[in-house]
């Protein structure tokens, strides 16, 4: 009987320390994600940089915008591309100080390199890119410059957070407690 | 800094005003600037058609110790770069700079191949099209405008000298007026737009320090205090109101 249970203590023994150890497991590798996550921002915000040496030497290597012209028709005149690009810096401003404010943790940061490259390519159409590139530049700037801080405070955040949660896992054998 | 509850609240606040202020700033400057230079564009041809208007009598009469001194005159003015009239071979018959008398105007040069392009020349042009922005040799940002002198009826039907009537264009105006009060301007406007931006960076920054102050750091202050207090003695005072 009482090798019976001390067979039992053993395996529930053995039990908690493989959860505790796929536990860690899971500590560390959510730690190394959010690690890789954090650069996002900053690798968006170099894509534009990228992006905006492009625009600043002309797009040389696309089509003149005469020829496109042609195809599609005339563009947008700047005043209304200028009052998108108002409109959209300001939603993704609130957008980003909305997200930061709940703590969620969403992957826009590409997309609003697209949405930049686009206002470049409209302007660069509309042949009026060099008095507005100052404008797009400097809202490239400002969006990325706020989702990168938000994804590098949310990863610091929550990478302090599950470096706690390793550490009360590795003293006591125990899932953390949830909050 | 960014660790600090302060830095959490001041980054992203302070960096989401001023960059919205300053791209707000950069299309507003861009849009002036494009006003500016329409307005610039329709002053520029608005006294070109003063002094075509003036020197008709002259022209109509072929007076040429006239038209001469009206075109010195006005070359004499200031803000203006240059002014000439030219015939329609493109050689220069009246300048304010007599060094260029009778000198042959490149029909390739700018300003000139906007109609010269094609086969036959354009006669009509839009104000805009007619206008060209350029930096002179003395370094000076300049914009002209090319004002065609066309043909009318008591042209060709004059007593003195006669044009035929099939010949639309008989020469052209081309009057250049310097770009320095428009650059003053601009710079003017730059610089009130850096001030404002920096203004408002400071108004933020100051008005969200001072919130945070008083509504979060002081009672969080207070309440440390309280509580080393209570730690240290037994009878601890009444705790602090928020």
């Amino acid at each position: 009987m009482t090798g019976m249970r001390e067979h039992q203590l053993s395996a529930d023994i053995n039990e908690t320390r493989d959860s505790a150890d796929m536990l860690r497991q899971e500590l560390k590798k959510e730690i190394n994600r959010l690690n890789r996550f954090s650069i996002r921002g900053i690798l968006a915000l170099a894509l534009f940089l990228g992006v905006s040496i492009l625009a600043w030497w002309g797009f040389v290597f696309l089509p003149a915008p005469e020829a496109v012209i042609t195809l599609l028709g005339k563009p947008p005149t700047a005043g209304i591309i200028s009052i998108v690009l108002l409109l959209y810096t300001f939603s993704a401003i609130i957008l980003s100080l909305s997200r930061m404010a709940s703590g969620l943790e969403h992957r826009s940061s590409f997309s609003h390199v697209g949405y930049l490259t686009a206002f470049f390519l409209f302007y660069y159409y509309g042949k009026s890119l060099e008095e507005n590139y100052w404008a797009v530049f400097g809202a490239g700037i400002t969006i990325l410059g706020i989702e990168s801080y938000r994804i590098w405070t949310f990863c610091a955040e929550s990478i302090a957070q599950k470096k706690e949660d390793l550490e009360f896992v590795t003293r006591t054998g125990r899932p953390p407690p949830q909050e | 800094m960014f660790a600090t509850l302060a830095g959490k609240a001041l980054v992203p606040v302070g960096l989401a005003v001023t960059g919205f202020m300053v791209v707000c700033c950069l299309i507003l400057y861009s849009v002036i600037r494009e006003d500016f230079h329409r307005s610039e564009i329709v002053y520029a041809s608005n006294l070109a058609d003063t002094i075509l208007k003036s020197t008709r009598y002259a022209m109509h009469k072929s007076d040429r110790d006239t038209l001469a001194t009206i075109i010195r005159n006005v070359g004499e003015q200031r803000g203006v770069d240059h002014i000439r009239i030219f015939n329609k071979k493109g050689i220069v018959r009246f300048s304010a700079k007599p060094g260029e008398l009778d000198r042959q105007v490149d029909k390739n040069a700018e300003g000139c191949i906007v109609c010269h392009q094609g086969a036959v020349p354009v006669t009509n042009l839009g104000t805009m099209q007619q206008a060209r922005t350029f930096r002179n040799p003395d370094g000076l940002d300049v914009i002209a405008i090319t004002a065609p002198i066309y043909n009318e009826p008591d042209c060709s039907s004059a007593a003195c000298h006669v044009h035929l009537p099939g010949q639309k264009i008989l020469g052209t105006l081309d009057i250049g007026l310097s770009r320095a009060e428009h650059a003053r301007s601009l710079a003017m406007l730059r610089i009130q737009m850096i001030i404002f931006t920096i203004m408002s960076l400071i108004i933020t920054i100051g008005g969200v320090t001072a919130l945070l102050r008083k509504n979060l750091f002081l009672p969080v202050q207070r309440m440390r205090n309280y509580a080393d207090i209570s730690t240290e003695k037994n009878d601890a005072p009444d705790p602090p109101s928020h």
